[in-house]
């Protein structure tokens, strides 16, 4: 023992450069798991093909949302498109349908023609289904058929000869006209006092008005052509 | 002595293992040029020790001064773009060589 004074400072000093080569050991070790050098620039390729791969996903993402939204609207279109179609088709009477309703029935006079009288008092003419029909859709029938032709637009109820031409078909009395809607409100629109129903009856016409609960009348069965007419592509020009 | 030696470098890495510090990477360099200042101080002194010229101060403050410098020099090379911590890791690994070497002979002599 020399020198007592150097060997607490050697001691002291071998302590700090322990705790030193501690703390060295435990950084290296830390560093060489993580970041070698050749592992740096392995895990710098490797982030950049994964940031690579990310992006290329995400834009996949993006554009399969795009898709699945597009489809999704789609769908919702072609609903709408289905929805409008029945409404149209409704409208333009070419589905058979049923509800409730009335049942018209007129029938030509089967009172004896007397002499001097004229012959056409008695008979049902055309004008007179016309105004019938007329009358039932003023008080709200949905659908119209007479003798089973369906009432559309373009329907025409015309005389010809002995006949009447409804649909470009003929049809001769006894005349059934059927007439979906509200029952009460059908019968009571027909048989209004006054109302031409009850002139067809004071001139001799047989007359019958019947409420059903199950009224089932035929889709047009005509075609629809349209030669002429052409639908306006703009909608405000039609307007103003 | 060696055994003082050997104990006190034993505690200082268990208190160094035990602490929860972690250098920053940044950093590692620097202390790894620092440690090997101190290593390099602590084989003098014990060269000093052994060839009777020791000196508290000197030892001290070497071993103070050198650890900082080594690092500081280290850190400047770095800012400069020099590589001067491989002129630490140099000078400092031939003299722990000879202070090494200087150790063994005066053991060899000893015993």
């Amino acid at each position: 023992m020399r020198n007592k004074g150097a060997q607490i400072s050697i001691a002291l000093v071998c302590l700090v450069l322990g705790i030193m080569l501690a703390i060295q050991f435990k950084t290296t070790e830390n560093i060489e798991s993580s970041l070698l050098p050749e592992r740096v620039t392995e895990l710098t390729n490797k982030l950049t093909l994964v940031t690579e791969e990310r992006d290329a996903l995400a834009e996949e993402v993006i554009s399969l949302r795009n898709k699945l939204q597009n489809v999704r609207q789609n769908d919702q279109a072609l609903a709408d498109l289905q929805e409008e179609l029945q409404k149209a088709n409704m409208a333009a009477g070419l589905f058979e349908i049923k509800g409730t309703g009335i049942i018209l029935t007129l029938n030509d006079s089967a009172a004896g023609l007397q002499a001097g009288e004229n012959p056409n008092v008695g008979l049902i003419h055309d004008l007179d289904l016309l105004i019938l029909v007329n009358e039932l859709k003023a008080s709200g029938a949905e659908a119209i058929s007479v003798n089973g032709k369906r009432i559309v637009a373009m329907s025409e109820v015309r005389c010809a000869g002995t006949t009447i031409l409804i649909n470009l078909d003929k049809i001769a009395p006894p005349i059934i006209i059927k007439a979906i809607g509200n029952p009460d409100m059908l019968d009571s629109g027909i048989q209004m006092r006054g109302g031409y129903l009850e002139q067809l009856k004071h001139l001799g016409v047989q007359t019958n008005v019947q409420k059903s609960e199950d009224i089932i009348i035929p889709a047009y069965s005509g075609t629809m052509k349209f030669n002429y007419a052409r639908p306006v592509e703009n909608k405000e020009k039609v307007e103003s | 002595m060696w055994l003082l030696i050997i104990f006190c470098l034993l505690i200082g890495l268990i208190i160094g293992f035990q602490m929860p510090i972690l250098l920053p990477v940044v950093f590692a360099k620097y202390m790894s040029i620092a440690v090997l200042a101190a290593l390099d101080s602590v084989f003098g002194g014990i060269r000093a020790y052994m060839e009777d010229g020791f000196d508290n101060t000197i030892f001290i403050s070497g071993f103070i001064v050198n650890t900082f410098l080594a690092a500081g020099l280290a850190y400047f090379g770095d800012r400069l773009g020099v590589e001067l911590y491989l002129a630490a890791v140099v000078v400092f690994g031939v003299r722990i060589f000879q202070n090494l070497g200087i150790i063994r002979r005066y053991l060899l002599k000893k015993y």
